[in-house]
C-alpha cells in the first residue's frame, strides 16, 4: 500500500513520520519543480490559488509511478482550502487514474476524526492499533516541533554567517537528521544537538544587530521554498534577521486549541477595533497576520514581509488594512506584499526585495543619525 | 415629532441584490431616511478601483465606488453589514466577514458605522436586528414591529421574482409600495437561458453589460437563480460524497444548477463571475464539468473591470447562435428519423404482404 502526500517545505517529513508511523509505505514525488507544476496548472482552474496547482502537480507524478492513495488535509473554514480534495478528486478522475482520496479532517483536532484515517491505514485493525496512533501522533508533533526549532534557527542565523551557504547546510544536515530518527528519544535527543549545531556555525559579531524582518502570510506558500522562490533564504543573504513565528506546529498547536501566542494576536487584532483590526476568524491567516504587524511593530521591527498566493481572498483584506495602517502612520513598520502564482518571474522579485532591503537600512540609518542629533 | 429625519446610507452594491427590500423597511420603520447610493457607472467604478486595492474582485471595487459616491450625499450614518453566514452550517465568502473591517480600516472622514452582525451558525436574525436597533437607541417595541415588517416585505420581493419578473421591476415596485401586484402570465416560446451567478454580478448593470436588454433583443428568455420556487433551496447539494458545501451564496447556486440540469426545456446556462472570486473558481470547474457529463451548452463568463463590451456580447451572440443552430438541427434529426420509421414501416408491410 503505497500512500502519497503533497509537499510542504520542509514539514513534509512530518508528514511522512505520519504514515510511516502507521505502518503503511509512504511514496513522495519529487521535489516540486516547473515540470510537476505544467501538470499542475494545464487541469487546474484558470484562477484558482496556487497551493492548489502545485498540490495537483504532485499529485499527478504521484500517480503517474504508480501510487494508489492520496492523502490529502482540508479544514471546514470560509476559505477555498476546504474544497481542494474534492475538486482535485473530481480532475484526476476524469483524467482517468484510478486512487483513492483520503482526506484529513483538521478543522477541529480535538474532535479526534484524525484519529480514524490513520487507524484506516494501519493493516492492524486489532486494539493494539490505538497504541500505534497514540506513538504516531506524538512522534509526528515532536518532529514538527523540531523542524519548527530547525527553521527559527535558520532564520536567525543566517545573516550572521561568515561562510555563505553554511546555515543552508546545516539546514539541510538538521532536517536530515529529524528525518531518520524515529524513536521519540533520539528525537528528544536531538533538540540539543540542533542547537548545538547551528551555534558551532562561524559568525560575525553583532553590532547592534541587523535588520529585523518579520515574516508571516499564508501557511503553505510561507513554507514551501519552491512556492515563495526562497524568500527566507534570500532575505538572509540580504543581511536581515528573520523571524518567524509560522510553522506547522505553531498551527497544530492553534487546531489543538493550546495556542497562546495565536490567542495573543487574536486580542491585539481584535482591540484595534475603531481603526480596523479583524474581529473574528475570516480564514486563511489574516486574523494573526494583523495581529502579528502590530506586535512586530510595538517590538520594534525594521520590516515586515506578508506572503500569499494570488486572488487569496482572506490575505488580501489583512493586505488591505495593513497598507493604510503604514500610510496613515498608525504603525510604523514598513510592510511589504508578494502574492505568488505560476508568473512570477524571479528576476522581478528578487529586485522587489533588494529595493525593499535598501530601504530599511537607508531607513534605519537615518533613525539612528536623527537619535543622535537630537 | 419636529425630529429630523436621519439618513442611513447604503451603498447599492454587494448585497443590496440580495437583502435590500428588508433593510429598507426596517430602517424605515425605525424612523429613518433610506439613501441609496446612484446606479453603477463607468465613473465609480473608475472612483472604486482607485481606492481599492488592486488585486480584488471587481463588486468590491464596485462598492467602494458606491461608498464614495454615498459619502457626497450627506448621511448621517453608514450600513455596512457583516454576513457570517446565512443558513445553518455555511459560511459566506471571506470578504463579507471582513467587511466592515477593510471599509473602516481603509477609508478616512467615514460616518459612524452601523454594523449588523448576521450569523445563524450561532443565533436568529432576530437578534442580530434588536442588536443593530439597541445600537441605534431604539425601543424594544419599535424594533420588534419593525423587524416583522422588513422580514414581511422581504418575502413579498421573493415571491415577486419568483412570479418571473426581473430584478429591476420587483425593485420598482417595492420602491413605489406597491401591494398586492399579481403579475400576467406568458407564454413564452424560443430559447430559454439560465442566467446564474451572485446577484451583485447578476443584477449589477454595468457588471452585466446591459446582458437582460441584449438577451430579449435577440428573442431568448432569461431565468435567473431568483426566478425559481424557493423549495429547490432548502435540499443540501452534494459535490462529493464526504465534502459538505460550507458556503452559503455556492449553495444557492449549485442547488440552482442542480434544478436547470434537471429541467429539460431549458436550452443552455450563463455562469456570469467575477475574476479573482474565490469560490467561484471550484464552483465553475465543478459546473464545467457536470455540464460536459450532460452535454448541455454552458459558457462561464469572467468579467473585471477591464473587459470590454463587444467582446462579451459577440460570446453571448455566437453562444445563442450555436444554441438556435442546435435546437434546428434537433427539430431536422427528429423529422428524419420520423419519416425513416415511416419508410421501414411501410416497407416490412410491403414485405409482410407479399410473403
Amino acid at each position: 500500500m503505497k500512500v502519497t502526500f503533497p509537499h510542504m517545505g520542509s514539514s513534509t517529513i512530518c508528514f511522512k513520520a505520519l504514515i510511516e508511523g502507521m505502518g503503511a509505505e509512504s511514496f513522495l514525488p519529487n521535489y516540486n519543480n516547473l515540470r510537476q507544476l505544467d501538470a499542475g496548472l494545464k487541469h487546474s482552474p484558470e484562477w484558482v490559488c496556487f497551493p492548489f496547482k502545485t498540490t495537483l502537480g504532485n499529485f499527478i507524478e504521484a500517480l503517474e509511478k504508480g501510487c494508489k492513495i492520496i492523502v490529502m488535509a482540508t479544514d471546514c473554514g470560509p476559505c477555498r482550502f476546504g474544497f481542494y480534495y474534492a475538486v482535485q478528486e473530481r480532475i484526476l478522475g476524469d483524467l482517468g487514474y484510478e486512487f483513492e482520496m483520503k482526506y484529513l479532517p483538521q478543522g477541529d483536532l480535538l474532535t479526534f476524526e484524525w484519529a480514524d484515517l490513520l487507524k484506516s491505514m494501519c493493516e492492524d485493525k486489532s486494539l493494539f492499533s490505538n497504541y500505534l496512533v497514540y506513538r504516531t501522533a506524538k512522534i509526528y508533533l515532536m518532529k514538527c516541533k523540531l523542524v519548527q526549532d530547525i527553521e527559527k534557527y535558520e532564520g536567525l542565523t543566517r545573516c550572521y554567517e561568515i561562510n555563505p551557504g553554511e546555515t543552508t547546510q546545516t539546514l539541510k544536515k538538521c532536517v536530515n537528521m529529524v528525518d531518520q530518527a524515529n524513536k521519540y528519544y533520539e528525537l528528544r535527543q536531538l533538540r540539543s544537538i540542533i542547537r548545538r549545531k547551528f551555534r558551532e556555525i562561524p559568525q560575525r559579531k553583532r553590532n547592534g544587530g541587523g535588520l529585523k524582518v518579520g515574516l508571516t502570510g499564508e501557511i503553505h506558500v510561507t513554507l514551501d521554498p519552491f512556492t515563495n522562490h526562497d524568500v527566507k533564504r534570500r532575505l538572509g543573504e540580504l543581511g536581515c534577521e528573520v523571524h518567524m513565528n509560522l510553522s506547522l506546529y505553531d498551527w497544530m498547536k492553534h487546531k489543538f486549541h493550546v495556542n497562546f501566542h495565536r490567542k495573543y494576536l487574536e486580542y491585539l487584532s481584535k482591540t484595534n477595533k475603531k481603526i480596523g483590526g479583524i474581529q473574528m476568524d475570516i480564514g486563511g491567516e489574516a486574523y494573526w497576520v494583523l495581529g502579528e504587524y502590530i506586535n512586530w511593530a510595538k517590538r520594534g521591527f525594521d520590516g515586515f514581509v506578508h506572503t500569499y498566493p494570488f486572488t487569496c481572498m482572506p490575505e488580501i483584506t489583512a493586505k488591505s488594512i495593513i497598507q493604510k495602517w503604514y500610510g496613515d502612520r498608525i504603525f510604523d513598520l514598513p510592510p511589504t506584499f508578494f502574492p505568488f502564482d505560476e508568473h512570477a518571474g524571479e528576476t522581478g522579485f528578487i529586485t522587489r526585495l533588494e529595493a525593499f532591503v535598501e530601504l530599511l537600512k537607508s531607513r534605519k540609518e537615518k533613525m539612528k543619525n536623527g537619535s543622535r542629533s537630537k | 415629532m419636529s425630529e429630523i429625519q436621519k439618513r442611513v446610507g447604503i451603498p447599492r452594491s454587494l448585497l443590496y441584490y440580495k437583502y435590500y427590500p428588508l433593510w429598507k423597511t426596517f430602517f424605515e420603520e425605525l424612523g429613518f431616511e433610506v439613501v441609496v447610493s446612484d446606479e453603477s457607472t463607468s465613473k465609480i467604478v473608475e472612483i472604486g478601483s482607485r481606492h481599492a486595492i488592486d488585486e480584488i474582485c471587481i463588486p468590491l471595487k464596485l462598492y467602494y465606488g458606491h461608498l464614495i459616491n454615498l459619502l457626497q450625499k450627506e448621511i448621517d450614518f453608514l450600513f455596512v453589514p457583516r454576513y457570517i453566514s446565512t443558513t445553518f452550517g455555511t459560511y459566506m465568502c471571506p470578504k463579507f466577514l471582513g467587511l466592515p473591517d477593510m471599509v473602516r480600516g481603509t477609508m478616512d472622514n467615514l460616518p459612524p458605522i452601523i454594523e449588523m452582525n448576521v450569523d445563524l451558525r450561532k443565533k436568529p436574525i432576530y437578534a442580530s436586528a434588536i442588536q443593530t436597533g439597541r445600537q441605534l437607541n431604539r425601543s424594544l417595541s419599535q424594533i420588534q414591529k419593525a423587524y416583522e415588517k422588513a422580514i414581511k416585505s422581504y418575502h413579498y420581493f421573493r415571491n415577486l421574482m419568483v412570479k418571473g419578473l426581473t430584478f429591476k421591476r420587483a425593485m420598482n415596485l417595492i420602491n413605489k409600495n406597491i401591494e398586492n401586484f399579481e403579475p400576467k402570465q406568458r407564454k413564452y416560446n424560443g430559447v430559454k437561458i439560465g442566467i446564474i451567478g451572485h446577484g451583485y454580478n447578476v443584477h449589477d448593470q454595468y457588471i452585466n453589460m446591459n446582458l437582460f436588454r441584449k438577451l430579449r433583443e435577440m428573442n431568448v428568455r432569461a431565468i435567473t437563480l431568483e426566478n425559481l420556487p424557493l423549495e429547490i433551496f432548502k435540499e443540501k447539494t452534494i459535490i462529493t460524497n464526504t465534502l459538505k458545501n460550507y458556503w452559503g451564496n455556492e449553495e444557492e447556486i449549485l442547488s440552482a444548477v442542480n434544478y436547470l440540469f434537471k429541467d429539460k426545456t431549458l436550452d443552455g446556462l450563463i455562469f456570469i463571475c467575477s475574476f479573482c472570486c474565490g469560490p467561484d473558481s471550484l464552483i465553475d470547474e465543478l459546473i464545467t464539468r457536470d455540464s460536459k457529463k450532460l452535454s448541455i451548452p454552458y459558457i462561464s463568463l469572467v468579467l473585471d473591470e477591464h473587459s470590454g463590451q463587444t467582446g462579451v456580447i459577440t460570446r453571448i451572440e455566437a453562444f445563442v447562435d450555436m444554441i438556435i443552430r442546435k435546437k434546428r438541427g434537433l427539430k431536422i434529426k427528429k423529422k428524419q428519423i420520423k419519416e425513416q420509421k415511416i419508410l421501414i414501416q411501410a416497407a416490412s408491410e410491403v414485405k409482410g404482404g407479399t410473403e
